[in-house]
């Protein structure tokens, strides 16, 4: 293609109409760079925002089979509902261990972390907090981030002590070294120690107290565990994975973290539509304007391929001089326009203020540019329509 | 025996349909020659660049059938006749048609890459050798703009040989030059044609011109309305016979 004699009369007219050419490859560098500017944005603030909804937080539950839906997930939900038993056999799985066995032999999966939930209360200077607990082994504070956020003491788990949340640390004035009373829903209590007080972000995280796993199962009386909590490498396969693997377990049941965000996602998801919805009629504006200009450049070259066809190029090569001239365009424009798109980018991550970054991958590059050279492709079929039909004795018999 | 390179015969051309046609050739009957100079005369209005589009396979005949190197030419598609143009004809039109996008060397290359795509070095220098046959080898980096009507016609008749068509078709090459440099383009197109042994047809209103081909054919109302062979007749004598026919000039 790019040694053929269209190839080079394609170029050597763009070259020769530097105005039309210049303008042109303006239009699709600005479209492809808004394009590109848009899809990175949306995407660094919806990695932003799942980030704040399950960085720190399981994205998959492994739960029984007939516990309530999100009832065990006591970090979403942070008051247990007081109807439902904490302590029922139908809210334990007793024989866990084969799950984390069958689970980590799966690539996707990132973590696998046994848990124990319930709830409880204590009791310091007169008042009475009830609080969430969550009784996890160190991969599980290594899922909720616990070990790079802990701001007092540190983040081991051992015997009698516990790490608590900011939000209960700052209300029951607690710092690390102190030592309370914690009592169970059957009013049986323990002395634990403060071992470390994290701030992970979030409003339900910070509401939490981790126990040992060992600790949690002997306080809340939990034979087995009451969830298994995954994080997969990819967030957004989460439920595909769950699904997968709830075709296969009778015993238990895998809850997906978008089957317990719906809003979230049916936002990021009217987000995205209207985004495509934007970045759908900026293609038809390039393409139009591709078209319109190509169309002009039609007419003003019909005495040149009057004179071509007469020396023997045929209605295919015809239109395709016209064609690789809209190939052409697209690349540069698309080329041009992600180098203005990244510059954009930057100027608004370092200088618009937010608080989310700018994601973008090779195929936010790659697909503008594809759409690009294939829009500005397809606009060029009609001045090629054109160029195919001219006959070389209307030129000639006219002058 | 007679070699011709081209035989038409009852070629008839109508434009338009329905209730508006104009008919502008009547059943022409022509044979022209291999390595042979015909030249087509008449009034404006006569048919004969009508006729040497409908030779050249530029424009179809209604009706009719031309014959070129023994092949049967009408009613063939139109990327085939493209294709046979390429290979086998070469054009001079009296406003050059140059492409304004490319140097005069660029723009003889042309028919070669519409045949072969890019040029190796051994066609680019015979493109030179031919341009310096023809005194424009100074001007092959220059555009159309940058060189006289003179050079440009020159450069259009290079253009036209670069393939070493067997046929070349002139449509008033000389029309749009002063008499000095139309002669001497005139010369240097009889001279190659001969070199080449290709028949050159040639449309022409000056009657000089006509008078030094082989055979000058006369149209009228788009009929032949007399062939005269210059090599029969004369110089003298076509010169008499075409003497009345002072309106051409």
């Amino acid at each position: 293609m790019f040694r053929s004699y269209e190839w080079m009369i394609a170029l050597r007219f763009l070259k020769k109409g530097k105005g039309q050419t210049v303008l042109i490859i303006l239009g699709i560098a600005m479209g492809v760079a808004v394009q590109f500017f848009l899809s990175s944005l949306m995407s660094g603030l919806q990695t932003s925002l799942v980030d704040r909804t399950v960085g720190a937080a399981p994205h998959i539950t492994v739960l029984p089979a007939d516990s309530l839906p999100g009832y065990v997930s006591g970090a979403q939900k942070a008051s247990s509902d007081s109807r439902n038993p904490i302590y029922s056999e139908k809210t334990e799985i007793l024989s866990w261990q084969q799950y984390p066995e069958d689970l980590k032999k799966d690539g996707a999966i990132k973590s696998i972390s046994p848990a124990v939930n319930g709830s409880g209360f204590i009791e310091r200077g007169g008042v009475t907090v009830p609080v969430i607990l969550k009784g996890v082994t160190d991969e599980g504070l290594k899922l909720y981030k616990i070990p790079g956020n802990i701001i007092a003491g540190k983040a081991e788990l051992s015997g009698d002590s516990a790490l608590f949340g900011k939000k209960i640390a700052d209300r029951l004035s607690l710092s690390a070294g102190d030592k309370l009373n914690l009592k169970n829903e059957r009013g049986e209590q323990i002395f634990v120690q403060v071992n470390g007080v994290f701030d992970i972000g979030s409003e339900a995280g910070n509401g939490l107290v981790f126990l040992s796993l060992d600790r949690a199962r002997s306080f809340l009386r939990v034979g087995g565990v009451s969830s298994i909590e995954v994080q997969v490498v990819d967030v957004f396969a989460a439920d595909k994975i769950a699904k997968r693997y709830a075709k296969g377990y009778t015993r238990v049941k895998f809850e997906s973290w978008q089957s317990k965000n719906r809003e979230l996602l049916q936002a990021l998801s009217a987000q995205s539509s209207s985004t495509n919805t934007i970045l759908f009629f900026v293609i038809i504006s390039i393409s139009l304007g591709i078209a319109s200009v190509l169309g002009i450049a039609a007419v003003q070259k019909q005495r040149q391929l009057g004179i071509l066809k007469a020396m023997g190029t045929s209605n295919v090569s015809a239109a395709k001089i016209f064609i690789y001239q809209g190939f052409a365009l697209g690349l540069l424009g698309s080329f041009l326009g992600v180098l203005a798109g990244l510059a954009l980018g930057y100027m608004f991550v370092n200088f618009a203020g937010v608080n989310f970054g700018f994601d973008f991958s090779a195929g936010m590059i790659i697909t503008p540019v594809i759409l690009a050279c294939l829009a500005s492709t397809l606009a060029s079929l009609i001045p090629a329509r054109k160029a195919a039909g001219l006959s070389p004795i209307e030129v000639i018999r006219n002058g | 025996m007679v070699d011709n390179v081209i035989s038409a015969k009852n070629i008839n051309k109508v434009y338009g349909s329905g209730k508006i046609k104009a008919q502008v050739l009547f059943d022409i009957n022509l044979d022209v020659e291999r390595n042979s100079f015909t030249a087509l005369i008449g009034p404006s209005g006569s048919g004969k660049s009508t006729l040497l589009n409908c030779l050249a396979l530029l424009d179809p005949p209604t009706s009719g059938s031309i014959v070129i190197d023994g092949k049967e030419q009408a009613g063939k598609d139109v990327n085939s006749l493209s294709k046979f143009r390429n290979d086998r004809i070469g054009f001079v039109f009296q406003f050059h048609y140059l492409l304004p996008e490319f140097t005069a060397l660029e723009n003889i290359l042309i028919p070669y890459n519409i045949r072969h795509g890019k040029a190796p070095a051994n066609i680019v220098k015979e493109a030179e050798r031919l341009m310096e046959r023809i005194g424009i080898l100074g001007e092959k980096h220059k555009y159309q703009g940058e060189m006289s009507g003179g050079q440009q016609q020159r450069v259009s008749i290079a253009r036209a040989l670069i393939n070493k068509p067997a046929l070349i078709f002139a449509d008033e090459p000389t029309g749009n030059l002063d008499t000095e440099t139309g002669g001497a383009v005139l010369s240097l197109m009889k001279e190659i044609n001969a070199e080449n042994n290709s028949a050159l047809v040639m449309v022409t209103h000056d009657r000089d011109i006509a008078l030094q081909s082989d055979r000058v054919v006369e149209l009228v109302n788009g009929r032949i309305w007399r062939s005269i062979n210059l090599k029969t007749a004369g110089f003298q004598g076509a010169e008499k016979q075409l003497e009345n026919r002072s309106c051409y000039t």
